[in-house]
């Protein structure tokens, strides 16, 4: 029921806490406006309603384009909202990252072996099991050539590698746990494989990546896949002229690390030609014991470093989905606009064919004011019914997955498979926006009505 | 002729309704514009060209590609080593180098910063996309820019938007402070700027300046820099045609001067297609369901108002029968209409589109700011000024048909018996 579990989330007490204070305030603002217009206004609602059926094609039309106006708007909100909580869930409050100075991205990070050893043991960094929360990381973004490549199509694609050192602490230190049957690479990192010369790499990969390297596979490998939709335990997959064999999954966790593929760093950093370190992660015990941290390495005078919260890295990487926020709010606009002029078209035929009922209303004692607002609660019914039909089906789009690419815009960045997220707020904006759109097209008209005299009016 | 004044007259009967529809109808053909124009520039960007097309020679596995500059002569000439081997029909060489002209890192942003291709100097103008199609006086003034890089090795070319953003102008010298080679900070001076269009973000260094501070790095540190071993990012090569490209591929990949690390060699498309495959959802989105939302939507708005006009106007369709006029001519007197203020309002919205998008800020937008790969921002091809009066009227022709086939079926009888 994915149309329907956005609704309920909706009505959720998590989701209701992640509504800003001032959406709610327009929120409440706008119902209030609708609630006092129905509730001054004389001419009865049943009215319009009826003028509306009986309009029923125009009517008809004028919402179908509420509702891809919202409809799309609901949908492109879901991919900004995707791409927000990939961010937001990356990150662990309590952890700090280490890059090498100047660097803003793993991907241009070098930190040296020795530099590592020594960062890696200043106070403040939580213990388990005597083993101290430290994850050692190589991050690399390889070329894969696709099997099975379209002409035209791309030859390749990107992979996001994560050597470590030790694979359990670094699940520990980023919150990633393995899907039931799987574990974590061997301390040599590499298998014997049957029937193969070569030993196959060890690897555990990201829910996400595991449908990615999925494609493309050939038709031989496909008939004996165990999963034709996504790399299974067992499965293995080719880069560097090297098999790579899947001993682990990782559990789905809406984060960065469901699109990477972790292996053991001593070989996969060879592999690569990366002898350095890219990152160093360390957990401490909250976020106030990891602001303490950093600043420790902020003084760090031994090594030129770049410590960061992971949270604040991950949030320096949503600066390509600002930009997509920006370009989907500009868009939004237009489209609106657009469609604001087709209510108004609408709104002022129907109040040119009904210029005699205007007469008689005024008439019978209806005030212009009266009619006027009659008018406008004809407008937004229109685009209410409209705006919320589209956000019932934009809400279809909730939890399908789409790729992208979350970065800081200057470069780098990473390649992440992202479900798209339909939220309260999302819908909040969207139902907002039909009302806005539906008063703004229907006022004009609306007071324009009031300008016709009662006795021109019955002429 | 007197027909064509018919349909005018009647778009001019209910002006507003006109404007209404015109502006609805402009500002969806606007959306569209943009959209169609993302995906064309891409369209192109990654079709094959059959003929004088370039190849990149870039690290085989690694993102980003980073070789050893060492490899940078021999990749020039295609790994050509034997007098019967195949050589590119011009090359160049990139080493990007990224910076700020402000050295208190805490401050640095966007505001800022700069990346710069480090090549030949004259490579510009005989290998970089649509510089090399540059026509006078615009290549004239360019290739003066062009000189002045290659006499002083210490000069920088820079976009026109980037120059803004920098607050800085032809003739000013400052800093980089590097930000991906570390200690290696050049003070360069503005010899020129780029052409209006998609280099507007970019600037351009000698190449000779960069080694030369490199090496100046060694002779300071007793050791080579960091990025020595790896400082060249890409290889161009421009070849004549698919044949010598494949024979060139072949002379890189099987030469064993390129073994650590290993490179490959690619179309340029080939190579672009990569950089946007991870936005292939997203593009599917644009192509898929935005564009045609907006298309269908517009097509309604249309609809709805021909359809309100064709029922407000019944008696006078009945009174144009009783007149003479045939069902079909009444058919083209209400689709005329619509065509024509789809049409009209499409190109006016593609003109103002190309006008406001292309100018550079303060006037125009400078370009489509939209995040996909590498690309700064999307210009406006000049074959949206025919998108937009197509786009008006196809959506008009569809929008409108059903209500001008009712007008076209307008019966006489019905209509007077009612007015009786």
């Amino acid at each position: 029921m994915p149309a329907v579990s956005p609704v309920i989330l909706a009505l959720s007490i998590s989701e209701f806490q992640r509504i800003p204070t001032s959406l709610l305030i327009a929120s409440a603002i706008a119902l209030a406006v609708v609630l006092i217009l129905w509730a001054v206004c004389e001419v009865p609602l049943s009215y319009n309603v009826r003028n509306l059926t009986v309009r029923w094609k125009t009517t008809v039309m004028t919402a179908l384009a509420f509702t891809l106006v919202l409809g799309l708007m609901t949908v492109m909100l879901a991919f900004v909202k995707g791409m927000q909580r990939l961010t937001e869930n990356s990150g662990q409050p309590g952890n700090v990252i280490i890059l090498s100075e100047g660097a803003t991205d793993e991907g241009f990070s070098n930190l040296g072996f020795s530099d590592v050893g020594d960062l890696e043991n200043q106070p403040g960094v939580t213990t388990v099991d005597g083993k101290r929360l430290c994850s050692r990381e190589t991050y690399l973004v390889v070329n894969q050539p696709i099997e099975q490549a379209t002409s035209g199509g791309p030859q390749r694609r990107f992979v996001q590698m994560r050597g470590v050192d030790d694979p359990e602490i670094s699940g520990l230190v980023h919150g990633v746990t393995l899907l039931p049957n799987g574990r974590w690479f061997s301390s040599s990192g590499v298998q014997e494989v049957e029937g193969q010369s070569e030993s196959a790499i060890e690897v555990v990969i990201g829910e996400g990546v595991a449908r990615e390297l999925s494609r493309g596979r050939s038709p031989e490998v496909l008939r004996t896949a165990k999963n034709p939709d996504r790399l299974e335990i067992g499965d293995t997959f080719n880069i560097a002229n090297r098999n790579w064999l899947v001993v682990g999954v990782m559990k789905s966790s809406g984060s960065t690390f469901d699109s990477e593929v972790w292996g053991k760093r001593s070989v996969i950093g060879p592999k690569f030609g990366k002898s350095t370190y890219t990152s160093l992660v360390m957990r401490a015990a909250d976020g106030p014991a990891a602001l303490k941290l950093k600043d420790v390495f902020k003084k760090y005078e031994k090594a030129s470093v770049n410590p960061l919260l992971e949270t604040e890295y991950f949030e320096s990487l949503s600066q390509i989905n600002k930009q997509f926020e920006f370009g989907i709010l500009f868009v939004t606009v237009f489209i609106a606009v657009g469609g604001v002029f087709g209510v108004m078209n609408t709104m002022f035929a129907a109040i040119s064919q009904r210029t005699k009922d205007i007469g008689v209303l005024q008439l019978l004692g209806f005030g212009k004011l009266h009619i006027m607002i009659s008018f406008l609660l004809e407008s937004l019914v229109i685009a209410l019914v409209g705006g919320l039909i589209g956000c019932a089906l934009g809400s279809f789009a909730d939890g399908l997955t789409a790729t992208s690419v979350v970065g800081s815009g200057q470069g780098g960045g990473k390649t992440v498979v992202l479900k798209l997220t339909v939220d309260a707020v999302s819908l909040i904006y969207s139902i907002l926006l039909a009302l806005a759109m539906g008063f703004l097209g229907g006022f004009l008209p609306a007071f324009s009505a009031i300008r016709l005299k009662p006795l021109d009016a019955l002429r | 002729m007197k027909f064509l004044g018919l349909i005018v007259k009647n778009i001019g009967r209910n002006l507003i309704r006109s404007i209404l529809t015109a502006l609805g109808t402009m500002m969806l053909v606007f959306v569209v514009t943009l959209v169609w124009s993302i995906l064309s520039f891409l369209n192109v960007a990654l079709s094959e060209k059959n003929a004088n097309f370039k190849a990149i020679i870039t690290e085989r596995w690694q993102i980003p590609s980073q070789m050893p500059y060492t490899y940078a002569a021999t990749l020039s000439e295609g790994a050509a080593t034997k007098p019967d081997d195949v050589r590119p029909m011009d090359s160049m060489t990139w080493q990007f180098y990224g910076g700020s002209i402000e050295k208190d890192r805490a401050k640095r942003g966007m505001s800022n910063v700069l990346f710069a291709f480090s090549l030949e100097p004259k490579k510009l103008m005989t290998m970089m996309d649509d510089l090399d199609s540059l026509q006078p006086p615009i290549s004239t003034e360019f290739a003066k820019s062009v000189k002045a890089l290659e006499e002083n090795r210490q000069g920088i070319i820079l976009g026109r938007t980037r120059l803004e953003t920098l607050k800085k102008k032809v003739g000013d010298t400052f800093t980089i402070y590097s930000m991906n080679y570390k200690d290696i900070d050049l003070e360069v001076t503005v010899v020129g700027d780029f052409p209006e269009g998609r280099y507007n973000n970019s600037a351009a260094i000698n190449r000779d300046y960069l080694l030369a501070a490199m090496d100046a790095y060694q002779i300071k540190n007793g050791k080579p820099h960091a990025m020595a071993n790896k400082s060249l990012n890409l290889v161009w090569l421009k070849v004549p045609d698919s044949a010598t490209l494949s024979k060139i591929t072949a002379q890189i990949e099987s030469s064993p001067l390129f073994s650590n690390p290993q490179v490959k060699c690619e179309t340029a498309s080939s190579g672009i297609a990569a950089f946007i495959e991870p936005y292939r959802d997203l593009i599917w989105g644009m192509r898929w369901l935005l564009a045609p939302a907006i298309l269908v939507t517009l097509s309604l708005v249309i609809s709805n108002s021909i359809s309100i006009s064709v029922r407000e106007r019944r008696s006078e369709l009945a009174v144009l029968k009783v007149l003479g006029f045939r069902p079909n001519q009444i058919l083209t007197l209400v689709l005329g209409e619509a065509l024509l203020i789809g049409a009209l309002s499409g190109l006016a919205s593609a003109v103002l589109t190309y006008g406001i998008v292309n100018f550079p800020p303060p006037y125009g937008f400078g370009g489509i700011k939209f995040p996909i790969a590498f690309f700064a921002a999307f210009q406006i091809p000049l074959a949206a000024l025919w998108w937009g009066p197509a786009l008006g009227a196809a959506t008009a022709f569809v929008g409108s048909f059903v209500p001008a086939w009712g007008a076209r079926s307008v019966k006489v009888s019905e209509v007077f018996s009612r007015v009786g």
